[in-house]
């Protein structure tokens, strides 16, 4: 009987979610994939192709686990992609046009992706505009404010050899063999390390799943729902300023005018990642092997010879059977 | 009888259009327990949303503990020992159980939070309340009744001095309600002051020492609970007595023809072997406990969840329901219990409403007739007696009696001869709650064919002309009306539990 | 109040949005009247001038270009452009705004070829002459267009492929069927127009060279340049050289790196050439880890760029074509200015520049290097 009253309070939950839901999913296809590629082209597993992988993954990364915490509060934030790119536009403008030096400018590019980030989330906890609309705003706002700001121009941070060049051995240090060191995944592992611990161990965290998971009742808590629900869309711009940065240390120029894309990659990552689009929901090492999986795509399909428009369906498909194994299980568990 | 801790005198508050509260008091005392009742709009929840900060008042005072306070918010409140445990469960199902007691005031080392001493914090809450509950399991994984009880946990966890319980009992079980009884004399005996907002007058009697009445957003009076009677309380709320009498024997005809059989339905755990059969007229009544596989046994007739075996006739023909609209086309309707998510569009109108499953029948070419959707929907409100002011009120502003009567309407729209309701009266106060009655005998004697699912005995008894019972996913009995007690039905709802 | 200031706010947003979507607007200063001289100058003419976008150096330098007619000929123009060269319909809009002006004449670099028919008609209706530059416009209504100046693209292509042969002419000399060598080209689309002819123009000049010196050529990759190769070719096994084409899945500099280090990790892989400035930079953003070209790989780009030009500096890149954006932008105005004067005109095609760390500095070649 006792025994028994403890099952019925309780509803079943799959061996899966115990093993830590999504991540593990994900986690099993980022081995696959790699593995596959691997195998089927020998010039994938080289570590030249390594560090690629690499050196192209910090940026998306980046965004993904700042766009993690709207995700999680059941919004999204669309001006990242573009918003880096008007960050790394602005701030490469100073260095190279202003005589800034290169801190300043890095500083800048993160500035103004808190600025963004406060924007956004005034105009979604505050005046309650739908963070879709909210954020499709100044995902054009920046779009156009780097353009004009810099003056339609592409800009170049300085070259690796050039002065106020350090900046790109954040990211990665060549060493005197050649070798190039890709020694920005040290700093991604310990922003995740991080960033998990704010997330499950800190108020911030907290209240951005509470949000996501039942905002009314987070405020009837007494929680202050405005201000962590800011906060989100801070991290979120704060996460774009900083990829902005490594964006500007791996590529040579950047363009006005792109960017638009970006988002959806990093959005992309984090939902491969276990992050529920209806909030409450995610984990930031889940968001990290996401973001692999969509590398490992971009880099390893061409690698195989598949030409442009298979790439694209391929990984269209890959993507929808990342996230539809997790659907499935949750239907199943539902019955 | 304790001092005085909290007065509420002269508070008035009014909303665009509405003057929801027109100078009421209230006077809650320690150590007791003081329900507040009245119909829905009444003015009750205006009322505790004012004394808890998420209203504020246009004119009035608030005395508590000697002191005139006035909260802005819900925290200000909660820190000053006023607490309130909401009728609609207010829980973050992704967080774990005790992370959503202490929501907002976390226990923390430096800028850590402190999820171990929670979690111990919570087990010694539990303990002293004598329920069995992992602080460490997530809240979603945990029944509606057991939420519940993680809710009033957080009540009392923060030292509260008054604790509102807004209609803590719609969603729990008998024993469920007998443990928040034991809870609340605990509580009362320790002096905290309660409000027990409900409208199960048998909880009324059982649990409170005054009752406050309100009505339209006055206050009506105040009684001593034991020198009252059910008739008294009642009076002071509508203002006339009701309650159709209970039905004694069936008034079926024996000889009815069968409209529905439903033949050994499978679907998932919660419906195993279901078989049952209901004729022309007849208001067949489910009872069982939270949980028994009644309205999964509806989802499963309605086409709303798939089947994995049986079979099911209409008028003696076999049919094939894979969806609900399968279900429509054979005239069935399903009142869902939660209104607000399956069963209305609350930001649209009532004629919207009224049309919706039958749109068809109102549009012009592309264009939706206006007018004739409006006469229809005004010729239910009339024969329903919806009180909305007009067709055009967004239903979201109706009370919830009026809100399943337009619900009832959009069903009747499509001429469904079988209509689920599941409970239909949830969260509906007691003069609504009759209406709905009439209104379903009245159907029933113009020839509809009636499920009633219901988790209040008083209910079934009261409404059915058979009644059937459920325990885990199958069907455990059949009762004649004529033959139903609470104890034979009781029996059969926990057969399988043992 | 809540609402009215949503409202301010959405409308904020809203002329925000138009002001991106317009990109970059650069109003060109007004004409300097004062020094304005009347007789064989251009009068008080007024030209409107839409270019693809504004979001390149290149475009840059052709209104410096323009910049430099209005000077000397003291004319008035206006530019605008989309925000991005593939926001075809903006530009439609533009160009219809422009003509609605009703301005002396207008020089226009269309993105679509086909989508600017119909108000190149309303142009000639309200008898508006119009140069094309940078994209020509062949089905447009007779006598609408009265000028195109655009670069040859298919010889500025060729010009690349003259070059880079003549750098691995040894190698491939030593080419066989069982010691193949292997040319990368990383084209950034297979649709627009000009990338194709470019890319094509490099093919075929190749295999023209090489087969002159008696070697088979195969074509592989792309299914669209290998489809649309005029010069003859074998089947992958016959050929001595392959050249392989790659399109990125996306016009990212990102995807045309990953494209180009897929083709230059290989071993036999001898010379590479990317055919604009982001799939250039691709090339050199995979040569970041690899670190091939300029030593096992012989590598030439398109288009200038600061990044481009100091690969070409520091021997990274063998060097790279050039567009002359800074003399389409000077002609076309000049000959609306001799349309307006009833001159007669004709199509002028400009050459691509080769240009390498030998002559770059000239003065004939400095000026359309842009950075």
């Amino acid at each position: 009987m006792a025994n028994k009253k403890n099952n019925v309070g309780v509803r079943k939950v799959s061996t899966i979610d115990r093993l830590g839901g999504q991540k593990f999913i994900v986690l099993l296809i980022v081995i696959v994939l790699f593995a596959f590629f691997s195998i089927m082209s020998p010039n994938f597993r080289k570590y030249t192709t390594m560090v690629s992988i690499l050196d192209y993954s910090y940026y998306i990364t980046l965004m993904a686990i700042g766009v993690a915490f709207p995700l999680m509060t059941a919004g999204v934030d669309l001006s990242i992609g573009t918003g880096l790119v008007c960050y790394s536009l602005v701030g490469g403008w100073l260095i190279a046009f202003q005589g800034w030096p290169t801190w300043a400018g890095m500083l800048v590019s993160v500035l103004f992706g808190i600025v963004i980030g406060i924007l956004n989330g005034c105009l979604v906890a505050i005046m309650d505009l739908p963070p879709f609309l909210a954020t499709l705003c100044t995902c054009m706002i920046t779009r156009g404010l780097g353009s004009i700001i810099v003056g339609g121009f592409g800009i170049s941070w300085p070259a690796v050899s050039a002065d106020g060049g350090w900046f790109r051995k954040i990211f990665r240090i060549q060493m005197e063999s050649g070798k190039v060191l890709p020694i920005g995944f040290l700093w991604i592992v310990l922003i995740v390390v991080f960033m998990t611990f704010v997330l499950n161990h800190t108020k911030v965290g907290r209240y951005t799943l509470a949000i996501g998971s039942n905002k009314e009742a987070t405020r009837l808590s007494g929680v202050n729902v405005r201000f962590y629900h800011i906060f989100a869309y801070v991290i979120s711009g704060f996460f774009a300023g900083l990829a902005a940065i490594s964006y500007s240390a791996i590529f040579a120029t950047v363009q006005p005018g792109t960017g638009a894309g970006f988002e959806l990659e990093a959005i992309g990552g984090a939902i491969i990642g276990g992050v529920s689009m209806t909030g409450g929901m995610g984990s930031i090492t889940g968001t990290l092997a996401g973001v692999f999986v969509i590398c490992l795509l971009k880099t390893g399909l061409p690698f195989i010879g598949l030409t442009a428009n298979w790439q694209q369906i391929i990984t269209g498909l890959i993507l929808i059977f990342s996230v539809l194994v997790d659907i499935l299980k949750r239907k199943k568990e539902e019955k | 009888m304790g001092e005085v801790i909290l007065t509420m005198k002269d508070i008035d508050k009014s909303f665009p259009g509405v003057h929801a509260l027109d100078h009421v008091d209230l006077e809650i005392r320690k150590g007791e327990v003081l329900a507040l009742m009245g119909e829905n709009g009444a003015g009750k929840s205006t009322l505790m949303k004012v004394l808890t900060g998420i209203y504020t008042k246009d004119s009035g005072t608030i005395t508590y503990e000697g002191k005139e306070v006035e909260f802005h918010n819900t925290k200000e409140a909660q820190d000053a020992g006023i607490v309130i445990v909401h009728q609609e469960l207010n829980m973050l199902g992704h967080l774990t159980v005790a992370q959503n007691i202490f929501i907002g005031r976390e226990f923390k080392k430096g800028i850590r939070i402190d999820d171990a001493k929670m979690n111990e914090e919570a087990a010694k809450l539990f303990k002293r309340m004598n329920i069995d509950i992992d602080p460490k399991e997530t809240m979603s994984h945990l029944t509606v009744g057991r939420q519940q009880m993680c809710e009033i946990a957080k009540a009392i966890s923060h030292e509260a001095k008054v604790i509102i319980f807004d209609e803590p009992s719609a969603a729990l079980t008998e024993t469920e309600i007998e443990e928040l009884f034991k809870i609340i004399n605990d509580l009362r005996s320790k002096g905290i002051g309660i409000v027990y907002i409900s409208h199960r007058m048998d909880e009324i009697k059982k649990i409170t020492d005054r009752v406050t009445v309100m009505r339209d957003g006055t206050y009506v009076g105040t009684l001593i609970t034991k020198d009252s009677t059910k008739d008294d309380i009642i009076n002071m709320m509508v203002g006339r007595v009701i309650y159709e009498d209970p039905k004694t024997h069936s008034t079926v005809p024996k000889d009815a023809p069968v409209v529905l059989k439903v033949d050994h339905l499978n679907a998932g755990k919660m419906v195993q072997d279901v078989s049952f059969e209901l004729r022309k007229g007849e208001i067949l009544g489910f009872s069982g406990l939270m949980g028994a596989g009644r309205t999964e046994t509806a989802r499963a007739l309605f086409g709303a969840d798939p089947v994995e075996s049986g079979d099911i006739y209409i008028n003696g023909k076999k049919v094939v329901i894979k969806s609900p609209q399968d279900a429509v086309k054979y005239g069935i309707g399903y009142l869902s219990e939660d209104r607000k998510r399956y069963g209305c569009v609350v930001q649209k109108s009532v004629a919207e409403n009224t049309t919706l499953a039958t749109l068809d029948s109102y549009t012009k070419g592309i264009f939706i007739d206006k007018k004739k959707e409006k006469e229809v929907a005004e010729k239910y409100v009339e024969s329903l007696a919806t009180k909305t002011p007009t067709v055009d009120q967004l239903v979201v502003n109706l009370s919830g009696g009026n809100q399943q009567k337009v619900v009832i309407a959009k069903w009747l729209t499509r001429d469904c001869d079988i209509l689920i309701f599941d409970e239909p009266t949830r969260g509906i106060d007691v003069g609504a709650k009759n209406e709905i009655y009439k209104l379903m005998n009245q159907l029933a004697k113009e020839g509809k064919a009636i499920i009633m699912i219901s988790s209040e005995m008083t209910e079934i008894l009261r409404m059915s002309d058979r009644v059937a019972v459920m325990c885990e996913g199958k069907k455990t009995g059949e009762l004649d009306i004529s033959e139903a007690t609470q104890e034979n039905i009781m029996n059969l709802a926990t057969r399988e539990i043992e | 109040m809540k609402k009215k200031v949503l409202a301010l706010l959405l409308s904020g947003c809203m002329v925000a949005g138009l002001l991106a979507g317009c990109g970059a607007k650069k109003e060109a200063p007004a004409g300097n009247d004062g020094a304005k001289k009347e007789d064989d100058k251009g009068g008080d003419l007024h030209f409107e001038v839409v270019v693809k976008s504004f979001q390149s150096s290149y475009w840059q330098a052709a209104i410096q270009g323009m910049n430099e007619a209005k000077k000397e000929l003291g004319i008035d123009f206006n530019a605008t452009g989309p925000n991005a060269e593939s926001d075809i319909a903006d530009q439609v809009n533009m160009l219809n705004n422009a003509i609605n002006k009703n301005p002396d004449g207008i020089a226009l670099a269309a993105c679509s070829q086909d989508s600017v028919l119909e108000s190149l008609q309303m142009a000639l209706d309200k008898k508006i002459p119009v140069v094309c530059f940078d994209a020509a416009v062949p089905d447009a209504p007779e006598g609408s267009v009265v000028s195109t100046v655009v670069t040859d693209n298919g010889a500025a292509g060729a010009v690349a492929a003259e070059h880079v042969y003549e750098a691995v002419k040894d190698q491939v000399a030593k080419a066989s069927k069982d010691a193949q060598v292997r040319v990368g080209e990383v084209n950034q689309d297979a649709t627009s127009a000009n990338i194709i002819e470019r890319g094509l123009g490099f093919i075929n000049k190749f295999i023209e060279l090489a087969t002159a010196d008696g070697k088979k050529v195969a074509v592989v990759g792309n299914d669209l340049f290998v489809d649309q190769t005029e010069a003859e070719v074998v089947a992958e096994k016959e050929a001595d050289v392959i050249i392989e084409v790659a399109v990125p899945a996306q016009t990212t500099v990102e995807l045309s790196a990953t494209e180009a280090a897929n083709i230059m990790n290989k071993d036999n892989t001898i010379a590479m050439f990317g055919s604009n400035q982001v799939t250039a930079e691709g090339l050199l953003t995979a040569n970041q880890n690899l670190n091939v070209l300029g030593d096992k790989i012989v590598a030439a780009g398109f288009d200038a760029g600061s990044v481009i030009k100091q690969a070409v500096k520091d021997h990274v890149l063998l060097g790279a074509v050039t567009q002359s954006p800074f003399m389409m932008g000077k002609l076309s105005l000049e000959t609306l200015v001799k349309v307006n004067k009833g001159e007669a005109v004709e199509d002028i095609p400009t050459d691509g520049y080769w240009y390498d760390s030998e002559n770059m500095e000239e003065p004939t070649i400095a000026p359309n290097l842009y950075d």
